[in-house]
């Protein structure tokens, strides 16, 4: 028997209320979970990308195969894993740091979680239907037309779903952190992830309609006869290469701000020591954001967009590597002096430094346009990608989840479990790609699915793969202690198990739905540990005890995104076998009238929802005085009992 | 949480918010009359085929005073509250511009929109 | 906001009536958001309009200086002027607590919208007869995707515009109503907003 709000309820039901939740810590498990199975399947992908580049001239994958798993793994990692993962812990903590009752829409923040299930999902059908795109996670105009079959249709419906939930759940953010903070909580008092989180959120409100357009230029090209893209029509194909990095760029700050902010709570609350900084580290973050979209053409630096273009992006992107210096000696400093404690989260956030480093160094050595030709798509850069994005999000995830998983499930994970998931994880991943800088150094092309004996690049690459089997042994390391951890279930009486710093321990576990039973007063920045020094680590509360209005749970959400995935099908097979379509597809069986009816029933489906949402009053519900009173006195009792 | 702070107004307080909102309707009638008047300007410059860049140069100035008017009185922005509107719009603005000048001048060596 | 108060008296009327509330508030602050976002969609699709501009494959395909009639244009343009002007008056009402006369307006502003969109599929109709079409080249593709998108705002915010009368019409006005009509008048007006970037950059300099 599971519990819904202090319910006990049955399977069917616990169901039920996570298809309808529109609370903001549910939905953060939907995303970590979704994320999690994502994140597992680009971890197989990556496997077998390892496995056929073990040994020279190696069969174990097609090459068609072999274009379909690289990517699949890229996109599904940035789109499907490392985002929405950074979205879990964005949902559960942000509204609990800022001392929030809930996110400012909490109907919007349950469509963007369904949008992105129901789009990744249909990313990942396309291995079902047996054809999987293959131009890459870039998708490049070029290689994307030309693609025959119906792979990257997928590609571009399937992200096109998941890119507008992620949308929705960025503008839900913005707003969030500037209408719904705790009296007290000035900008200047807002933790760090919480920063992070605000400047992410505005790179999507500003980076995914990039995505938005490029994807639909692409969609009506391959679906609905346009010319975007086709040369002999007049088209051109360095619109999408544009567009595509126009989002691209932002993306990867998209992933690494929430992750230098998972950091930064780890560094200090393991330091015991204020962040070093702060404001500084506030500044730095904004200006890193707005760089962010300033930069997107070092992408591009081989396509030929002259001296003078090539210039301006590449001094833009070496002038990046000054906030984010400052970040890291402001770590640096933060750890200096500070009283450590070697937990799993902090040992991760102590090897993100280096790694980090690393990763940002060859990113300098690549903005020098010049220097670029040498490194473009060689092996260089797919050791300088993996460096900064494994480096640094992927032990942000892996750190955080360590970190926050208290907060979230109440029970907490194994301590030396973690240790030696770490130590593993953190030797495969230097072991996988350091080798690789040199691989691509020494001539080896990404995106070759194999290559030739006595080329010198055997023992690299059987490192290489060597590696990656050591990361997918750390990665079923923390599996394992997630399910015994889960097993055992042995809840923790206080949340605050790492004696934090910031609003979010300070709620009671389990969490109520209503988060804080009255709402909090901030009296400056690392709230908790403020009132810890001062007031015995009780937070002041800004009010007395009240009802509180709740938002209602509603299916509309679930069944708006049905609709557009089931629209997707139609958009598919739409241009199957007609005479205007473009080669890819134009030999294939038609499958009218049956898109059509998919096509036009799924945005119904859509349309009608949204009429219905608008059409029905949903005023929400009050939680009365006395029941979180009531509960506030059970956890009292519960916390005393445990001393 | 959303119970509405209602401060209860007299007739006099009342009366001079009515004339306060008149006043500001003055105002956006005046700027929707100057929207019109650049509009023809706009089109008439354009009808009568003077210096294609000088003509290309004003018709896009004008464009950009518009949507001002329109932002700042139609859309209230000029009232109190709209700092981070102005900002979001001013920093979307911004990007915009960047990426429209790129699309016009390096998508491709040499052709562009310009031709 | 489980209590919904309609019709209020005007002294109990709240100065600024669409962010009295915390849902109202928070509708105003991701609403502009969402518009700073929607400036950047339709910055991409102007970048691309004009980089395929006048891109056709032969000499038998009609360019912007052939197609456009500035008249036609003018015309669309002093509609949805004036639509910007009537949902600023449909607002005014709103914050005077008048809700007949806003509903008026807001009617008004309807039926000025569904002119323009008249127009406009009358013009993408003499269009396709003249044989540029969606798929006759990448310069009609950009042309139809960028005026498409606008055109489907247009329809989107007709539809919500009469949506929000209708359910209006029977439960009168709140605070709670009166966050759903600034928010449709703020996309009303981002309408407008492209719209004058649409005439000047594909009418206007395609005609020159």
């Amino acid at each position: 028997m599971a519990t819904v709000n202090g319910q006990k309820v049955g399977f069917g039901r616990l169901i039920w209320e996570y298809l309808t939740t529109v609370d903001h810590k549910k939905i953060a498990i939907l995303y970590l979970i979704a994320g999690g199975f994502f994140f597992v399947m680009g971890g197989i992908e990556a496997m077998l990308i390892r496995i056929q580049l073990a040994v020279p001239n190696n069969d174990f994958l097609s090459a068609g195969l072999f274009n379909e798993m690289i990517t699949m793994h890229g996109t599904t990692m940035i789109f499907l894993a490392a985002m929405p993962i950074l979205f879990a812990f964005m949902n559960a903590v942000v509204p609990l740091q800022i001392g929030a009752r809930d996110l400012a829409f909490p109907f919007l923040n349950a469509l963007g979680v369904w949008m992105f299930i129901l789009g990744g999902i249909f990313v990942n059908i396309s291995w079902l239907y047996g054809d999987a795109p293959d131009a890459g996670w870039t998708s490049y105009a070029s290689l994307s037309i030309a693609s025959p079959g119906h792979g990257i249709d997928f590609y571009a419906i399937g992200l096109q779903i998941a890119g507008a939930g992620t949308l929705i759940t960025g503008i839900n953010f913005v707003t969030t952190i500037i209408t719904m903070r705790a009296p007290g909580m000035t900008y200047m008092r807002m933790p760090l992830f919480t920063w992070t989180a605000l400047v992410a959120s505005i790179l999507i409100v500003f980076g995914f309609p990039p995505l938005t357009v490029g994807l639909f230029l692409l969609t009506f090209d391959r679906m609905f006869g346009s010319n975007f893209f086709l040369v002999e029509a007049g088209g051109n194909t360095i619109i999408w290469e544009h567009l595509f990095w126009i989002f691209g760029h932002p993306e990867v700050y998209i992933l690494i701000l929430p992750s230098f902010g998972i950091f930064s709570e780890i560094f200090s609350v393991f330091s015991r020591k204020r962040l070093f900084g702060y404001s500084a580290m506030v500044f730095a973050t904004v200006l890193i954001g707005f760089f962010g979209f300033m930069v997107w053409a070092h992408h591009m630096f081989t396509v030929g967009l002259g001296p003078t273009a090539n210039a301006i992006f590449a001094l833009a992107t070496m002038a990046i590597a000054v906030p984010t210096g400052i970040k890291i000696f402001n770590w640096i400093a933060t750890i200096w002096g500070g009283s450590i404690t070697f937990t799993t989260p902090m040992l991760y956030a102590l090897a993100f430094i280096p790694s980090f480093v690393m990763g940002g160094v060859t990113g300098i050595m690549q903005s020098v346009a010049p220097a670029d030709y040498q490194y473009h798509d060689s092996y260089f850069i797919v050791a300088h990608f993996h460096y900064v994005i494994v480096g640094g999000v992927v032990f942000a995830i892996l750190a955080g989840l360590h970190y926050w998983w208290p907060l979230m499930f109440g029970t907490k994970l194994n301590e030396t479990l973690g240790k030696i998931e770490m130590a593993i994880f953190a030797i495969g991943f230097h072991m996988t790609f350091l080798i690789q800088h040199w691989l691509g150094l020494w001539g080896m092309p990404r995106r070759v699915f194999t290559y030739l004996d006595g080329q010198g690049l055997n023992v690299g690459n059987l490192i290489s793969t060597i590696g990656a089997l050591l990361m997918a042994v750390g990665v079923i390391v923390l599996v394992i202690n997630i399910i015994i951890t889960v097993a055992k279930n042995d809840r923790v009486v206080d949340v605050d198990v790492w004696d934090g710093r910031t609003l979010e321990w300070a709620v009671a576990t389990p969490t109520p739905e209503y988060n804080f039973f009255q709402t909090p007063l901030v009296r400056g920045l690392d709230a908790l540990q403020l009132e810890k020094e001062e007031n015995n680590g009780v937070i002041p509360s800004a009010g007395p005890v009240e009802d509180v209005h709740m938002p209602n749970n509603s299916i509309i959400p679930f069944i708006l995104t049905l609709g557009l995935f089931i629209a997707g099908f139609g958009a598919l097979f739409h241009a199957s076998g007609q005479d205007w379509a473009i080669p890819a597809v134009k030999d294939l069986p038609s499958m009218r009238p049956w898109s059509m009816i998919l096509l036009v029933g799924g945005l119904s489906i859509t349309f009608l929802s949204m009429m219905a949402r608008s059409w029905v009053d949903d005023h929400g519900h009050y939680i009365k005085k006395e029941r979180i009173e009531k509960e506030m006195r059970e956890y009292e009792e519960r916390k005393r009992g445990a001393n | 949480m959303a119970d509405l702070q209602t401060e209860s107004l007299n007739k006099k307080e009342l009366d001079t918010l009515y004339k306060s909102r008149a006043k500001e309707m003055r105002i956006q009638l005046t700027s929707f009359a100057l929207m019109i008047f650049m509009t023809f300007i706009a089109f008439g410059l354009v009808a009568l085929e003077f210096n294609k860049y000088l003509v290309g140069a004003i018709i896009i100035t004008l464009a950009f005073i518009q949507v001002i008017l329109q932002f700042y009185y139609f859309m209230h922005m000029k009232d109190k509250g709209h700092d981070f509107a102005k900002l979001f719009i001013l920093v979307g603005m911004y990007f915009a511009i960047a990426f429209i000048i790129t699309f016009v001048f390096i998508v491709w060596i040499g052709t562009g929109g310009i031709k | 906001m489980a209590e919904v108060k309609y019709n209020v008296s005007n002294a109990n009327w709240p100065k600024h009536p669409e962010t009295a509330t915390i849902e109202g508030k928070n509708k105003f602050v991701g609403f502009w958001t969402f518009l700073a976002g929607e400036t950047v969609l339709f910055s991409c699709l102007f970048a691309t309009y004009l980089a395929l501009k006048d891109s056709v494959p032969s000499d038998d395909h009609l360019l912007a200086a052939d197609l456009f009639h500035l008249e036609l244009a003018f015309v669309m343009t002093m509609f949805l002027l004036t639509s910007s002007l009537t949902s600023v008056f449909a607002v005014y009402q709103m914050r005077n607590n008048n809700f007949s006369k806003m509903q008026l307006w807001l009617g008004i502003t309807v039926l000025l919208g569904a002119g323009f969109l008249a127009l406009e599929i009358y013009e993408f109709i003499e269009y396709v007869s003249l044989g540029h079409t969606f798929r006759s080249s990448a310069f009609g593709s950009a042309f139809y995707i960028l005026i498409g998108t606008h055109g489907f705002h247009v329809i989107i915010g007709l539809i919500w515009i009469t949506l929000l009368i209708i359910r209006n019409a029977g439960r009168g006005l709140s605070v709670y109503t009166a966050a759903k009509v600034n928010t449709a008048a703020l996309y009303w007006h981002f309408i407008d907003v492209v719209w004058v970037f649409i005439f000047t950059i594909v009418y206007l300099l395609g005609v020159l």
